[in-house]
């Protein structure tokens, strides 16, 4: 009761100090400098702009000014010299304990005084897309959560050394970490959270539970060590140690300390947002796992329920498979390492299986035997969050489970089989899955979901059949619009909040564009489902894929800040043109992608024309300045890197760096230097008409059955041209 | 004078607040070392001079603030009320400033020293790499001017008013966001990047443009005329 007490009459006297208001002044305006200075999130699209910057940038300026403040504050007594008097009135553990409620309720009236304010600047700002569920949860995940950790870092430095410059040494340097050093790892970045894009459009669940569960983790961290100094707190006038042993006398304080500091090293070690996949991405032994011997799969399906309250996903997947070995056979899937499963029954019996502790490319290895029958089904039950991988942990929010938004790639939809082959070529699939009934499905490929039921919980269950191991769905509040264009019909899906957006910026014309450009330039596209083609937008990822019959649409290709750029003409949608591209360019069947690491692949041929396109639509000078410059510039920083010239320092290395510094070695042949191979075989072959000729002959060239591929000794050839032509000087 | 000189670095050293940010700077060095150094920057080696002389910039606002935190032992309200007494003291005034900062200047000397044996330690280890003469210079180049600057803008600051010292502390957090000139690209750690890229030669040897050294000869200069600067002449000004 004491303690209350003597909070309101601490909080009234830390809210007289003129510093103080200072402090709050200068947090609130501060994050205008995330407007204007320190852009952590580089995505374009208006909330990263105008609410995760300026949020991440209020937390770091107030934060490290409410640091500064708790040590002032905390050495007040002792630089006044009446920290005598004060111990002898109240105990220095309860001054202490009132301080930092005091310092820290004051850091909850400075976040609630900037929320008001800045709420108005927000909106005007971002436009009709604002809401006020992300304006709420970035301002406290983002900046608020950054104070109390500043408070008790800060508290916890001056209580452990009872010096105000050691404190504010250590405060500047656990300051500097996060913004220097450990900015790239989304949970040591305590100050600054790893936040590169918040969606306009669909929801950012995702992100900011990623965002919670590190700030979280550093609140009972610092908490812990806080309550470690509260240990060290001198007493009686005696030293450290001594004050340590006198204080530690009633048990349950170092028990509560330590307690705090081990649950925030368990929650560090087993946090359930991101993966162990394999840092070396160019090891694919999943792809390795020999095929089971004589045994087909017939048939699958899966039945799916994603809980969007909570962003977990249960399922139920079924395969039929024959197994005419007349032995018992191996078989394994791929699964989200996030995923627990439950059971696996094979013709209704419980059997065992196992998941590897050894994650590749977002999958675990689910291995169960399957018995010596020649008609088996194999159920498999799971549940869980689904992790998102690893070597993406900086870029977090693409497993986003919301009311708004759902996005389920292969073995986080169902598990993905790895060793079974298909019967007569086909794995016929049938998906069903379970959403709020205001969201549409949207199968990434040419199958098309349709209602099955609508229940009385507000769900509807959806179906669709498609074909594979794997597969993808979205779902959202998606729009759709049909587009006629050269003989095809394409399915466009946007979010509704992006109507707006997709109306000013012309979409529909801008993919009547690229779609007329290709179709002149290469020949018309044939699908197996109807010459139907879905563009999907999708929530922002900083990239895309496609698929036959399905390409992506990234939401920051139109934003209504791309709108105001005028460097761009009248069309945007960069990765939009480059996705649609790829169905002419791409899609497995046309490359052989059996190795990752070579430089000819889907991507430079794909990439030099959406060059070409982007040339055509912007004009000659940006798509020199954005594309041909860019790859030069990244070609020549990469044979200069000094490791790529000393691969035997390289080798010094421990493997972790090793893994850091070559991660990008294919990036950039496949994604650079190939398309300026291509650039410079334009040149050679007599310039663009030339090119365009050659390329169409190839794209409608007679396939060989045995190997249907494009090669790159085929491209030479067209062209007239060796390999060491197109050495790039 | 020496046994001043001796008794102000037993004042400064034998204690806690050196030995703590002796650990502070040795682990933030570390990690600098791991995450940043060890990539090579501008497409030199980790142990080329560029490279280090990245590591280096890095380290300077930590050396920064330890040194200005020396110079509060000089300046501090207690510390003045105590200037009664020495001035009475047969010692002539400037012989004993100059003995506190000689005295600071070694603190903040050792400190450096310290980064710069944990960088040869880390060579050492990871690269088996130990000619470290070639890293002489730019170590002077990079350490010495900035901290005789900030000792000598610190001392005059601190003895004017002692709380003034605390904000320039921020100095180089501040050179850090804004876009400064080449000139003084050490300052905010960029001209170790983007100078060798300028030469445009592979694995350039370590130079340094001119107007660079001039601001840093400047800063040395500026650093000890601001150190022999009377603190009245800064109130006189005031005054006017």
């Amino acid at each position: 009761m004491k303690r209350i007490r003597l909070f309101f009459p601490e909080l009234k006297r830390l809210l007289k100090s003129r510093l103080t208001w200072l402090i709050v002044l200068l947090t609130v305006i501060s994050p205008i400098t995330g407007l204007i200075l320190y852009k952590p999130a580089t995505a374009s699209t208006m909330l990263s702009m105008y609410l995760a910057n300026p949020a991440i940038a209020g937390g770091v300026v107030g934060g490290v000014l409410f640091g500064v403040l708790t040590v002032y504050e905390l050495d007040r007594s002792n630089r006044s010299r009446v920290n005598v008097l004060m111990d002898a009135v109240v105990s220095p553990l309860s001054m202490a304990l009132i301080r930092l409620t005091a310092l820290i309720a004051s850091a909850l009236i400075t976040l609630a005084l900037t929320i008001l304010i800045w709420l108005s600047i927000s909106w005007w700002r971002i436009g009709s897309v604002f809401s006020g569920v992300d304006y709420v949860l970035a301002y406290v995940l983002m900046m608020g959560l950054a104070l109390p950790l500043s408070i008790l870092a800060a508290a916890a430095f001056y209580q452990f050394t009872r010096r105000l410059d050691l404190s504010f040494v250590l405060f500047a340097a656990f300051a500097g970490l996060s913004l220097t050093v450990w900015a790239g790892n989304w949970q040591l970045c305590w100050l600054n959270p790893c936040v590169w894009a918040l969606s306009d459009d669909f929801s950012n669940f995702r992100i900011f539970r990623s965002v919670t569960y590190m700030r979280l983790t550093w609140l009972v961290a610092l908490s812990g060590i806080w309550s470690l100094s509260y240990l060290c707190i001198r007493r009686y006038g005696k030293d450290l140690f001594r004050s340590l042993i006198w204080n530690v006398r009633r048990i349950c304080r170092p028990i509560i300390a330590l307690l705090l500091v081990i649950c925030s090293g368990i929650a560090y070690a087993a946090q359930p947002m991101v993966d162990h996949s394999n840092p070396d991405q160019t090891v694919m032994s999943f792809y390795e796992v020999p095929y089971a011997q004589d045994v087909v799969c017939t048939n699958r399906s899966a039945q799916v329920l994603p809980d969007t309250a909570a962003g977990t996903v249960s399922g139920k997947a079924a395969y039929q498979f024959q197994n005419t070995s007349g032995t018992e056979q191996t078989i394994a899937f791929g699964i989200n390492p996030g995923y627990t499963v439950s059971s696996v029954q094979a013709n209704g019996v419980n059997i065992p299986f196992t998941v590897s502790d050894y994650q590749e490319y977002n999958e675990a290895m689910l291995e169960t035997s399957i018995p010596a029958e020649e008609q088996v089904e194999l159920v498999i039950e799971y549940r869980g969050f689904p992790q998102e991988d690893y070597n993406m942990s900086a870029l977090q929010g693409s497993a986003e489970i919301s009311k708004t938004y759902v996005c389920l790639q292969n073995a986080s939809l169902s598990p993905r089989l790895m060793n079974v082959l298909p019967d007569e070529g086909m794995y016929p699939t049938t998906i069903e899955i379970t959403l709020p009934d205001s969201m549409m499905v949207i199968p990434f490929g040419s199958g098309k979901a349709e209602i099955l039921a609508k229940n009385n919980d507000g769900t509807a269950t959806w179906q669709y059949e498609s074909n594979g191991t794997g597969g993808i769905l979205y779902a959202g509040d998606y729009i759709r619009e049909n587009i006629e264009t050269d003989g095809m019909t394409i399915e466009f899906y946007y979010g509704r909040r992006h109507q707006d957006v997709m109306e000013s910026a012309g979409a529909v014309d801008a993919v009547k564009s690229v779609v007329a450009y290709c179709t002149e330039h290469y020949g018309t596209l044939s699908f197996g489902s109807g010459d139907t083609l879905k563009l999907i937008q999708s929530r922002v990822s900083g990239g895309g894929y496609a698929t036959d019959g399905a390409s992506l649409l990234d939401e920051a290709d139109f934003t209504a800040s791309n709108l105001g750029d005028g460097s761009k003409g009248t069309v945007a949608g960069e990765v939009m043109i480059h996705e649609l591209v790829h169905q002419w360019w791409g899609l497995g069947n046309m490359f052989d992608s059996s190795d990752d690491t070579n430089p000819w692949s889907a991507e430079g041929l794909t990439v030099y024309t959406t060059y070409r396109i982007v040339k055509e639509l912007y004009g000659e000078s940006y798509a020199q300045e954005n594309y041909v410059k860019q790859w030069q510039q990244e070609v020549d920083d990469y044979y200069l890197n000094y490791y790529v010239r000393h691969p035997e320092a390289l080798e010094m290395l421990p493997s972790d760096k090793q893994l850091e510094i070559t991660g990008n070695l294919s990036y950039v042949r496949q994604y650079c230097e190939m398309p300026l191979k291509i650039l410079k075989a334009q040149q050679l072959v007599g310039g663009e008409e030339a090119m365009d000729q050659i390329l169409h002959d190839l794209f409608n060239r007679e396939l060989d059955p045995a190997y249907p591929y494009l090669t790159y000794q085929e491209f030479l050839d067209a062209c007239g041209l060796t390999e060491e032509d197109l050495n790039l000087d | 004078m020496i046994r001043i000189f001796q008794y102000e670095c037993k004042r400064l050293l034998w204690n806690k607040f050196f030995f703590g940010i002796l650990l502070i700077l040795l682990f933030y060095g570390w990690q600098v070392l791991n995450g940043v150094t060890i990539l090579g920057v501008s497409h030199t080696a980790p142990f080329s001079p560029w490279s280090f002389g990245d590591y280096l910039s890095r380290m300077i606002p930590l050396l920064w603030i330890g040194a200005l935190f020396f110079l509060t032992f000089f300046t501090s309200q207690k510390a003045q009320r105590v200037t009664i007494l020495t001035n009475a003291t047969p010692v002539p005034i400037k012989q004993y400033t100059f003995a506190r900062c000689a005295a600071a200047f070694a603190g903040t000397g050792l400190l450096c020293l310290a980064c710069l044996i944990e960088a040869a330690v880390f060579y050492g280890q990871y690269f088996g790499w130990y000619r470290w003469g070639q890293l002489l210079f730019p170590a002077l180049i990079t350490f010495i001017p900035p901290l005789i600057f900030a000792l000598g803008s610190g001392w005059l600051l601190g003895k004017y008013k002692s709380w003034l010292i605390y904000l320039w502390m921020l100095i180089p957090f501040l050179c850090m966001t804004l876009p400064l000139p080449n000139a003084f690209g050490i300052w905010n750690g960029s001209f170790f990047k983007e100078y060798p890229l300028s030469i445009e030669t592979m694995d350039p040897s370590f130079t340094l443009p001119i107007t660079v050294i001039i601001v840093q000869c400047i800063l040395v200069i500026l650093g000890i005329v601001l150190l022999v600067l009377d603190p009245r002449f800064l109130k006189k000004m005031a005054v006017k």
